[in-house]
């Protein structure tokens, strides 16, 4: 910022961007309000779908929560949900974005291709996955049995299903972080590319040091929407494992569903998604926060 | 400088492994879809090898005379309108984001992505109470309004970062030449970020294509999305394994074409990116 | 390319804009069910009810999951968008507890059709002296072997559990497993097989169930026992991943030819005697699943058609309702569909009925007709609480059945969860 323009002009541009911002935050605001006030209504009342409400607020669903057990048991399945979900989804997507822009060129129909994975809805993804994962049907099996291979059975443990899960949410959501990263890669110039060549760095060396630091917006990015996400984890664990074996792949979410719709307890699970929301909102904020300075 | 080369070689040699397995990862699940909607219902799971020509067309046949194919229109018409709208309110807002000093724009951006982080469960009741008493349920007003919130916070947040990259002395030029901060933004800041803003447009679109959620809750038959349309296939005592298949296959095949053209938009801007 | 981007997303949305007008007939409700051969092919024939009163019917099958979603939010924002909805028996106590269904006892009285109606389930949708529904179908827990593994191995049909061990073990294979049965976690998943076992040991839910002590009693060496057996065929004469095992694998399995038997409900085991569905369905005999020490206690589900208590105009749909369980209406759905669970009793003398299901198989109809005879009403619960207990058990056999606990501690778990869900 060599020459700053007058103060004036500034105070005038300013007002021209908030008038830009304004309009978003609206849309999202008004449809947003009412949705979240209830849902912190609900978490404090005591609304049972069976037994209806006594009018009685207070903090007691979110004085059970601290002692609930299962609780304690769907954070660890959602944390290991989530870690290597978004983890495999960020490390893939941007393995394809870097393969598909610095080695194959332009090579127009890759894009395409890997971006369909995207356009399949969660609950056929599912079942896809499903199919693929079960020994009876899987024509994985099938072709490792013509070599005598049995291929072991990954829904009936916990990991395994984890892992199965983990699979399935991959294959959906890698294009996601691929076509994000891709974008900032075209970005970037390549002017930036020749001068280090220039300065005599190799290829590897200026993707390194050049390219990959101008990439960590993108980065972070993508790992926030992806981690907000992955702490909505239903409907692959719905048909995939219907949260078993037992309980082991019952992340937060899915409990909070079992909670409302199973078990009428409408204000427990809201109690449940409040806790949720609130943690993602606090670590969605410091991402934010990493996010603002690095990009001004 | 041959060594370097050679060394290059391998690694280059290195990169396309990695690539080719990475598109066997991508494509098995795909490849077994397309053979599973051909397969007749009893011998769908029989390896393709044991009856390479036990095929059929039914399952195609099936869709296409099923309520499937308005479900598709009316996907396309939710994603289409909502991105459109979305991207008209977003770009603007990512725009200010990335450029102006205003200090409360970082609360700003953090409150559009509050709507996103709230787990469905917990809203479904008060959402769906909103939507009953504002006469939205089962119009396409209502469904686009609600998938507002979802493409928004997206297009705002990859807008900004592709905003940021587009340097600040670009527009100051263009400010001091006497451009409005409208025409700024319209015939220099946004050229600069058409790769960024082809993406988002993109994944917007595609957020909803595959969205189950708020389809669940406001639609009924008459807006009925293609992921809603896609459970009824799976029935009491059976699941209708080659119609999900097909029906997946329909899900992607529009999505195809739209991509061509966007993603030779993406390559073409790459060379008047940044440059002006 | 960018104009035909703009475009082609602008007239989405004036498509959008153009067809969000509605037009609504006099006569007219709205019927909300959940994919079933009846629902199906009751929806194919909704002209007919048309043509006879006049009345137009909106009849949306929708997935079952789906279907759950959106009549528990139509219910709760008592919003009276559904005239007739699809009633399983094992939901109407929570919502008769709920205040969601209107009763319709008068009604119901005033239908010809009423004596026509099997005595059992109608009785079970009566909930402290009203009716709260009218049954469609009831479907069983049966079984289907592979007569040529059987024979092959030298062994006949088993009759109990205990049999069955002794015969999977004989013709259990790497090729061909003896047995699979539902196995994930889920009211009407493995909690509409697991019971069977249970039931024919003499393990109970509650101490005295029909006399009214609702105390949870599951953990008892009966069910321990039972749970043992069904761990012990799944685990060992199962296909490999049995553990997570819905109806849909079981059905796949048997089709490809992986199993020998298979323990399911009326539906997925008339799929698998069918030679239209399944390559070794004349191979595959019928019959009724194994019993016990206490007996032979086939699985249950009854389903049925009720009104919802916001309803507009609750006469039309009990007009609806007479028509869609009257002989003429079922004879038409069982002859289009695999519908042969039907609880409109005449429909089973129709010939082409008889016929129909004979051609299937020989002993269809006489087994499901035995298994209904045997099946207790209160299979699963009939309470409003069933849905969370149903859940809460499911979860603990499955995992004894998945090795992540053992079965004693699995009951023990499950008994005090019911007591917890039922706050005793």
């Amino acid at each position: 910022m060599t020459s700053k323009p007058q103060p004036r002009a500034t105070a005038e541009l300013e007002r021209g961007y908030r008038n830009m911002l304004l309009p978003a935050v609206f849309a999202v605001g008004i449809f947003a309000i009412v949705p979240l006030a209830g849902m912190l209504a609900l978490s404090f009342s005591d609304y049972h779908l069976i037994r209806g409400t006594n009018w009685d607020f207070g903090f007691k669903n979110f004085v059970r929560l601290v002692s609930d057990k299962r609780l304690m048991g769907s954070v660890y399945a959602m944390s290991v949900l989530s870690f290597f979900g978004v983890l495999t989804q960020v490390l893939i997507g941007a393995a394809i974005a870097v393969g598909l822009s610095k080695i194959v060129g332009k090579w127009r129909l890759g894009r395409v291709l890997f971006l369909l994975p995207y356009a399949v809805p969660h609950v056929a993804v599912a079942l896809i996955w499903l199919s693929l994962f079960t020994p009876t049907l899987s024509p994985i099996n099938a072709f490792f049995d013509l070599f005598g291979i049995t291929v072991p059975s990954f829904l009936t443990t916990q990991n395994g299903a984890l892992f199965a899960i983990v699979m399935a949410d991959t294959w959906t959501n890698f294009p996601f972080a691929m076509l994000i990263i891709l974008a900032a890669l075209q970005g970037i110039s390549p002017d930036l590319d020749e001068a280090a060549a220039l300065d005599g760095a190799t290829r590897v060396q200026s993707f390194f040091y050049v390219t990959l630091p101008l990439l960590i917006p993108a980065f972070l990015m993508v790992t926030l929407f992806r981690f907000i996400d992955s702490l909505k984890h239903f409907p692959m664990i719905f048909v995939m494992t219907k949260g078993g074996p037992g309980r082991s792949t019952q992340a937060t979410n899915y409990y909070a569903y079992i909670q409302t719709f199973q078990n009428s307890n409408v204000a427990y699970g809201a109690a449940i998604a409040v806790t949720l929301f609130i943690v993602a909102a606090i670590i969605s904020f410091y991402v934010a926060r990493l996010n603002q300075r690095i990009t001004s | 400088m041959i060594d370097n080369t050679s060394s290059f070689r391998v690694k280059k040699a290195f990169g396309v492994t990695i690539m080719l397995v990475l598109l066997f990862f991508a494509a098995l699940p795909t490849v077994w879809v397309l053979i599973m909607s051909f397969r007749e219902q009893a011998e769908i799971f029989e390896p393709i090898w044991e009856s390479p020509l036990a095929v059929t067309l039914d399952n195609y046949r099936g869709i296409a005379r099923s309520d499937f194919p308005k479900a598709l229109l009316n996907s396309f018409i939710c994603a289409g309108s909502s991105t459109l709208l979305a991207m008209i309110v977003g770009v603007p807002a990512g725009f200010a984001l990335a450029k102006s000093r205003l200090s409360g724009k970082f609360y700003a951006s953090w409150l559009l992505l509050l709507l996103r982080m709230a787990p469905p469960v917990g809203f479904v009741i008060p959402l769906f109470l909103l939507y009953v008493n504002a006469g939205l349920i089962d119009t396409y007003f209502g469904l686009i309004v609600a998938y507002m919130t979802l493409t928004l916070p997206l297009i705002v947040w990859s807008m900004w970062n592709s905003f940021a990259q587009v340097p600040d002395e670009l527009i100051e030029a263009a400010i001091m030449d006497g451009a409005t901060l409208g025409k700024a933004f319209l015939q220099v800041a946004l050229p600069a970020a058409r790769p960024g803003a082809v993406a988002a447009a993109i994944l917007g679109f595609l957020i909803v294509w595959n969205d189950f959620f708020y389809a669940l809750i406001i639609t009924r038959s008459s807006t009925v999305t293609a992921p809603v349309a896609v459970m009824n296939f799976i029935s009491y005592d059976s699941v209708d394994w080659g119609s999900i298949a097909v029906a997946s296959i329909a899900l992607t095949l529009p999505i195809l074409p739209l991509m061509v053209i966007a993603n030779r938009y993406i390559v073409q801007s790459l060379s008047g990116a940044v440059k002006g | 390319m960018k104009r035909l981007l703009t475009t082609l997303l602008s007239a989405s949305l004036f498509a959008g804009v153009a067809a969000t007008t509605t037009v609504h007939a006099q006569d007219e409700i709205n019927v909300v069910m959940f994919g079933m051969p009846y629902t199906k092919g009751l929806q194919a024939i909704a002209g007919d009810f048309e043509k006879e009163t006049g009345i137009k019917a909106n009849i949306d099958v929708i997935g079952q999951d789906v279907f759950e979603n959106r009549i528990t939010l139509s219910f709760t924002g008592n919003t009276g968008d559904i005239d007739v909805v699809h009633t399983p028996v094992i939901q109407v106590q929570r919502w008769v507890a709920a205040d969601w269904l209107k009763p319709i006892t008068a009604e119901v009285d005033a239908m010809a059709v009423k004596s026509d109606i099997m005595a059992g389930p109608l009785d079970a949708y009566k909930i402290n002296g009203e009716q709260w529904a009218v049954p469609y179908m009831a479907a069983t827990g049966l079984m289907t072997y592979r007569k040529d593994i059987l024979e092959a191995a030298g062994v006949e049909v088993p009759q109990t559990w205990e049999e069955m061990l002794a015969v999977a073990a004989k013709v259990h294979s790497d090729e061909t497993a003896a047995i699979a049965m539902r196995a994930v976690p889920g009211q009407g998943f493995n909690m509409f097989i697991f019971p069977m076992v249970m039931r024919a040991y003499g393990g109970k839910f509650f101490e005295d169930y029909t006399a009214g002590d609702l105390t949870p009693a599951i953990n008892s060496p009966e069910t321990l026992e039972a749970l043992n057996v069904y761990m012990k065929l799944l685990n060992e004469y199962g296909p490999q991943g049995a553990g997570n095992f819905n109806f849909a694998e079981v059905q796949a399995a048997a089709q490809n030819g992986q199993i020998t038997f298979a323990v399911e409900g009326t539906g997925i085991a008339a799929s698998l005697v069918d030679p239209d569905k399944s390559k070794f369905a004349d191979k595959t005999g019928i019959t009724l699943p194994p019993g016990g020490p206490a007996g032979r206690s086939p699985a249950i589900a009854v389903h049925g058609l009720g009104i919802p208590a916001s309803a507009k105009n609750p006469e039309l749909s009990a007009k609806f309702i007479e028509w869609a369980v009257s002989a003429e209406t079922m004879t038409k759905i069982a002859l289009a569909q695999p519908f042969s669970n039907f609880t409109t009793q005449s429909v089973a003398q129709n010939e082409e009925v008889i016929a129909k299901y004979s051609k299937v198989h020989p002993d269809f109809l006489a087994v499901q007709a035995e298994a209904l005879n045997l099946a207790v009403g209160h299979y699963r619960p009939l309470l409003p609480e069933w849905p969370a207990l149903g859940q809460a058990i499911g979860e603990n056999i499955n995992g004894a059945l998945n090795g992540l606990m053992s079965p004693e501690e699995a009951l023990e778990a499950a008994e005090q969860e019911m007591r917890d869900i039922l706050g005793l």
